[in-house]
């Protein structure tokens, strides 16, 4: 394509630029100082080295670059600075993001209208071999037109060019193929991969990197990873097959050992539903480890970590972080940096002082002290009742009870001791109860009176168990929600629409079909036997 | 140069930020949710604090509903809802454990809130009551609405993806394509799938259609690694936000640095200077001219990155060479 047009005629450089004289300042005036440089070359390759020295030098650390966008990418890259314009050019042709490559990207109309030009000649045409800018005198030129006598001047203002007879049809071609309309678009074929380049470059540089191009770090192989080769992490009795990465196989085989170990855990039972729903996938057996083993943790992560007693209890996956060349910025436990850093004191502190303190005490700070205060009850399923009731009645008079908060959070500390230790027995119960929930909430739901002792206990508390308010309050944050909202919502109607939403559908959203419709389209059948039937 | 495009916010929260989020509508307005406990509106236009409420515990995310409703929450368990024009709060609800993530989600006017309690729960803002409660197989770290669907990563690695028109049952359940952590999910403006990132310096682009010819698209790349000594540190990725017009995205990691990507192409479009802490959270404005940038250390490992413990918001207004595919 370029090939064959370089024949006809030979390269030229699109960018016309003003190069810098001695009395440039003066006048801006063509006459001395301005020299064109849409001049034509011996070859391509002259082209090349003109543009890279001309146009594409970086000013700053004067790399030579090969074309526009990839100055502009240097240099926000490299010198993090925002070039707008080609250096040496005039401003209708200093676009930076078109990407001209010796002879390949000018614009058609570039083109043409330089044919044109070469055919028609001009009167004025410095000997030197050089030519106008294509738009200065666009518009005289365009009055002039390929004059019929511009034959002559096109010999003289290109000495090494033998007048081309055959030129006419010239302007009238087509579009050079290989020069694509647009920036960035041009095919690049003959074109260096840009040796001198910083490294992030290549991923950057236009649109000539072929697909195949992914950087180093693009790996085409993840994407046709299928799941099946991930080892059953939850499957403990399943051995790891064989990882693609060896710190993956660390990891991952501490994560089936820990699971194995959690799954022995008394919790097992109850989690049946949740389990299978929460692996519900494939590559997980019945065993039930995974879920309780990683909520512990989380749970131990969230609220537990405060105090010591979370130490023992955890049983979190361990990351691989450090491999033969490479560590891994992130601390060893698979849990997320929120969620460690949730333990850290200052923020379990932090609760008693802004709760403490707050005008406004939000109805989980009330929750919070009312489970601290409950935690002291010897029995703890009368407990677990008690602080929802304490919670709901909570939420629905949250002002009334602001004082009482105070009080309480400072009277909380001596509800320590007893409440540590109860503190893991009270998470599982409580990861049991949010399974069981419903039947739960329902039960427990009844019985009002107990929820007017709990102020009364919470004021016997002693000070300053922040940390264990934390896991104490949880049990009745978990059924709280659900019995407020009389447990409805942990079980969506069966449009699988929430009530308040229907509203808020549009019309011709109906569900059933606007789901069968649905672009995506995943048919009924082969979604079925990825939800569990009980999930809800 | 750097000076005109890229500032920091005046009067930062206290403690680490971990959410930033433009309004809905304008690049005027910024919110800004902090392990200080605080969640704050900012002004970008004139660099002030607008205005600043409390939760009781630090605050892991925060949305708009719409230019002048916020909603936060955080270890508290509790989401609040913040009228910002009458300065008044108002509590929604609570998880049973704390809030990771909220999500504002237009195509049901609904908020979405994720938690470490292992559920996912829908709110109605104009009755303001939990709707629905949806558990989820793990614990809940990431969350991205994309279009009537919703994106839940957990952790163990799990991804469910729901319809939002039908909550009945999950749409479709995944296992991550990342070996490590799921880190963050954000899903493409055109809704065609999403991004995600996990801990190990890596970022998958995935596709909701579940067609062989449309997953054949799906890939990953490294990315956040920086070598020194001859190792290679792999820091996590915990931030993405996408540019609305272009559906590129922006990826911020432990390492500091900000890069934008242009994920049909699998091109990178540019790197942004080195921060002083790790990028924490990213947001840009809803016409992706400015993206804001916040830098916090989070305990990643024993030192902070590069020594310093900054904890800072950067305004950056970004052009179409750092944002638009080439």
């Amino acid at each position: 394509m370029g090939r064959k047009k370089k024949k006809q005629s030979r390269p030229w450089c699109w960018y016309p630029f003003c190069f810098i004289g001695e009395d440039d300042d003066n006048d801006g005036s063509p006459t001395v100082t301005f020299t064109y440089c849409n001049r034509e070359f011996e070859d391509e390759k002259i082209l090349i080295q003109h543009q890279k020295a001309k146009h594409f030098k970086c000013h700053i650390c004067h790399k030579k670059l090969y074309t526009g966008p990839g100055l502009s990418i240097h240099c926000m890259q490299v010198h993090k600075e925002a070039i707008d314009k080609v250096p040496n050019s005039l401003p209708n042709r200093s676009n930076i993001e078109i990407e001209i490559y010796g002879m390949e990207g000018i614009p058609p109309n570039d083109a043409k209208e330089h044919e044109r030009q070469r055919n028609g000649g001009r009167p004025g045409t410095p000997s030197s071999g050089e030519d106008e800018p294509v738009q200065k005198k666009a518009k005289p030129e365009g009055l002039l037109g390929s004059a019929p006598g511009a034959m002559s001047g096109m010999g003289t203002g290109l000495p090494g060019m033998p007048p081309q007879p055959g030129m006419p049809p010239q302007p009238g071609m087509p579009p050079l193929p290989g020069m694509a309309p647009h920036h960035g678009m041009a095919p690049h074929p003959g074109m260096p991969p840009h040796p001198g380049m910083p490294p992030m470059h290549p991923m950057m540089s236009m649109g000539h990197v072929g697909p195949p191009f992914m950087g180093p770090g693009m790996m085409p192989g993840m994407s046709g990873m299928p799941s099946g080769m991930q080892p059953p992490v939850s499957g403990a009795s399943i051995p790891p097959s064989r990882p693609l990465f060896p710190s993956a196989a660390v990891s991952t085989s501490a994560a089936s050992t820990v699971a194995s170990v959690s799954g022995s855990a008394p919790l097992g039972t109850d989690f049946k539903p949740i389990t299978s729903v929460a692996s519900g996938g494939s590559s997980i057996g019945p065993v039930k480890p995974t879920f309780p083993a990683y909520s512990s943790a989380g749970e131990a992560g969230v609220s537990v970590a405060g105090n010591n007693l979370a130490g023992g209890d955890q049983k979190v996956n361990l990351i691989a972080t450090t491999g033969a060349a490479s560590k891994i910025i992130h601390p060893p436990e698979d849990l997320s940096l929120e969620e460690i850093r949730a333990r850290l004191p200052k923020y379990q502190r932090r609760q008693t002082d802004e709760s403490g303190r707050s005008a406004q005490s939000e109805a989980a700070a009330a929750a919070v002290a009312v489970a601290a205060a409950a935690a002291a009850a010897a029995n703890q399923q009368q407990q677990a009742a008690a602080l929802q009731q304490a919670a709901a009645q909570q939420q629905q008079a949250v002002q009334q009870q602001q004082q009482q908060v105070q009080q309480q959070q400072q009277q909380a500390a001596a509800a320590n001791a007893a409440a540590a230790f109860q503190a893991d027995q009270q998470q599982r119960q409580q990861q049991a109860a949010a399974l069981n929930a419903l039947q739960q909430q329902q039960q427990r739901f009844p019985r009002p009176p107990q929820a007017v002792m709990v102020p009364a206990s919470a004021a016997a508390m002693p000070v300053s168990s922040v940390a264990l308010m934390a896991p104490l309050m949880r049990p009745t944050m978990t059924l709280a929600p659900a019995l407020i909202h009389g447990g409805n919502m942990m079980r969506p109607p069966p449009m699988g629409l929430p009530p308040g939403m229907i509203g808020a559908i549009p019309p011709g959203a109906a569900m059933h079909p606007a789901f069968a419709a649905a672009p995506m389209g995943f048919p009924g059948p082969m979604l079925a036997p990825m939800m569990h039937p009980r999930f809800r | 140069m750097e000076s005109r495009t890229e500032f920091k916010i005046k009067s930062p929260p206290t403690d680490a930020i971990s959410a930033v989020e433009f309004g809905p509508n304008s690049t005027q307005f910024l919110l800004v949710s902090s392990w200080d406990s605080t969640v704050r509106l900012y002004d970008i236009h004139a660099n002030t604090m607008r205005l600043k409420y409390n939760h009781d515990l630090p605050v892991l995310d925060v949305a708009f509903q719409d230019a002048v409703h916020a909603y936060s929450g955080g270890l508290g368990n509790t989401l609040k809802m913040y009228d910002i024009n009458s300065n008044t709060e108002s509590i929604m609800g609570t998880h049973d454990k704390p809030i990771r993530k909220i999500e504002y989600c237009a195509a049901v006017n609904a908020i979405l809130t994720g938690g470490w309690d292992a559920a996912v729960k829908l709110w109605d803002p104009r009755t303001p009551t939990c709707v629905g409660s949806y558990l989820q197989p793990e614990v809940v770290l990431a969350l991205s609405v994309c279009g009537d669907k919703f994106v839940v990563g957990t952790a163990k690695r799990k991804v469910c993806i729901w319809d939002l028109r039908n909550m009945a049952g999950m749409f479709q359940r995944r296992e991550s394509s990342l070996k490590y952590q799921t880190r963050c999910i954000k899903g493409f403006p055109n809704e065609q799938g999403y991004v995600l990132s996990s801990i190990e310096g890596r970022v998958a682009v995935e596709y909701l259609d579940t067609m062989p010819e449309a997953q054949k698209k799906k890939y990953a790349f490294k990315c956040h690694r920086i070598k020194e000594n001859n190792v290679e540190h792999i820091y996590p990725v915990n931030a993405i936000s996408f540019h609305s017009a272009y559906n590129t995205f922006a990826t911020g990691g432990s390492d500091g640095y900000v890069n934008i990507w242009d994920g049909f192409n699998k091109k990178r479009l540019c790197q942004f200077h080195r921060y002083n802490a790790g990028v924490a959270a990213l947001s840009f404005s809803h016409d992706g001219s400015v993206l804001a940038i916040g830098v916090s250390y989070l305990n990643e490992a024993e030192i902070p990155p590069g020594g310093s413990d900054e904890r800072e918001i950067y305004i950056r207004y970004v052009n179409d060479q750092e944002t638009k595919p080439k």
